[in-house]
């Protein structure tokens, strides 16, 4: 079950209050707000932008509950999260990874409340893609099941995925989130074709998500998708100076989507 | 009298500012990141945060935000850390922070 209290979140905001308010989604299990804070983050913010990243439960400095790690606790999160914001209007969601999925389950929740997505190394909640997230976690989650494992991590990714794996542990280890992602809420795919809303989908080029990029582009109304080139799944550190551009261009662009004023 | 020269005027410790930045981003760190532990651990200009400290990168950004309120808007970290590589902030001692902090606080 999932537990009735809401775990603390850690958030940060920087940049001016008043201008486009861009939140800012991370991944899973491995990952935290840094990826945003080190990366893109003071360009949006010079750019104007209100920046609003956080850690998503279990993750960073944010509380780590035994349960609740279902698809829906993640984006209910979210939605407190902007409602505590009192940001002036729609918002610019971007996700990186899992944050990418949060992100488009919120838009589908929330068309009204978001102004554009921009998704990193993202697919939207499919049974399919439930299923292998949970088979990934709880792989991992195997994979560090005693502390000899993490010389063979950092052997095989080097030292700062292993640290990175070792703080991880306790999230894979000791709370239900593989079993969770498994049962997740997924919402029917003939809602997506309604989800009028400007999305744009980065990919790296060697990622095995890149694949899906004309899929994505035929399911959602209003979704470009772009690859860039020599990078994998982990192209915003990798290349966060391209994938910055991108996210500047695009909020640039000033899409003011009012999902309500389009549909009446 | 002696001649001798005090310490300071030989060795190249960190200036009056750098010193003060260094005390006030010791205490900051006990502050915000008291289960860390460092209690036993003496804070130099050339302690680096994650490598000696076993601080996690987003523990940065907690002090840095302690630090921000403390210093005010002169100082910009997400600009201080977007000038840096990821391998470069793995690597980020106690002594760049200060200087950072020294150079736009002065």
């Amino acid at each position: 079950m999932t537990t009735a209290r809401r775990p603390r979140l850690n958030a940060v905001r920087v940049g001016p209050p008043g201008g486009d308010t861009v939140v800012l989604v991370h991944g899973i299990a491995m990952d935290n707000l840094t990826s945003y804070y080190f990366t893109v983050a003071a360009a949006l913010a010079a750019a104007g932008h209100d920046v609003v990243m956080y850690d998503q439960r279990g993750h960073g400095r944010s509380e780590r509950p035994a349960t609740g790690y279902r698809l829906e606790d993640f984006t209910s999160d979210l939605a407190v999260l902007l409602d505590d914001a009192h940001t002036a209007g729609p918002v610019h969601l971007v996700g990186n990874s899992f944050g990418g999925t949060v992100a488009l389950d919120y838009a589908l929740r929330h068309p009204d409340r978001v102004a554009s997505l921009l998704v990193v190394e993202s697919e939207p909640p499919t049974a399919a893609w439930a299923a292998k997230m949970s088979a990934l976690l709880a792989d991992t989650a195997h994979r560090l099941r005693d502390e000899r494992s993490l010389p063979w991590l950092e052997h095989t990714y080097g030292r700062h995925e292993a640290r990175h794996a070792r703080r991880a542990r306790p999230l894979l280890r000791g709370t239900t989130i593989a079993a969770d992602i498994a049962a997740s809420r997924i919402p029917a795919e003939e809602r997506w074709r309604d989800l009028d809303l400007p999305v744009l989908a980065v990919y790296g080029s060697t990622s095995d998500l890149a694949d899906m990029a004309p899929w994505l582009e035929s399911l959602l109304p209003n979704c470009r998708t772009h690859r860039v080139a020599g990078h994998g799944h982990s192209v915003l550190v990798g290349d966060p100076r391209t994938v910055g551009s991108l996210m500047l261009d695009w909020i640039g662009a000033g899409h003011r989507h009012q999902a309500k004023a389009v549909r009446v | 009298m002696t001649t001798t020269p005090a310490p300071d005027a030989v060795t190249p410790l960190p200036g009056a500012d750098e010193c003060a930045v260094l005390a006030e981003l010791t205490e900051a760190l006990h502050s915000v990141l008291p289960e860390i532990g460092l209690e036993d651990t003496a804070v130099t200009m050339d302690t680096r945060f994650v490598e000696d400290l076993d601080l996690e990168s987003i523990d940065l950004i907690t002090l840095t935000g302690e630090l921000g309120r403390r210093y005010g808007d002169r100082v910009d970290f997400p600009a201080f850390f977007a000038s840096l590589e990821l391998a470069e902030i793995i690597e980020l001692s106690v002594g760049q922070l200060v200087r950072y902090i020294a150079g736009r606080a002065g």
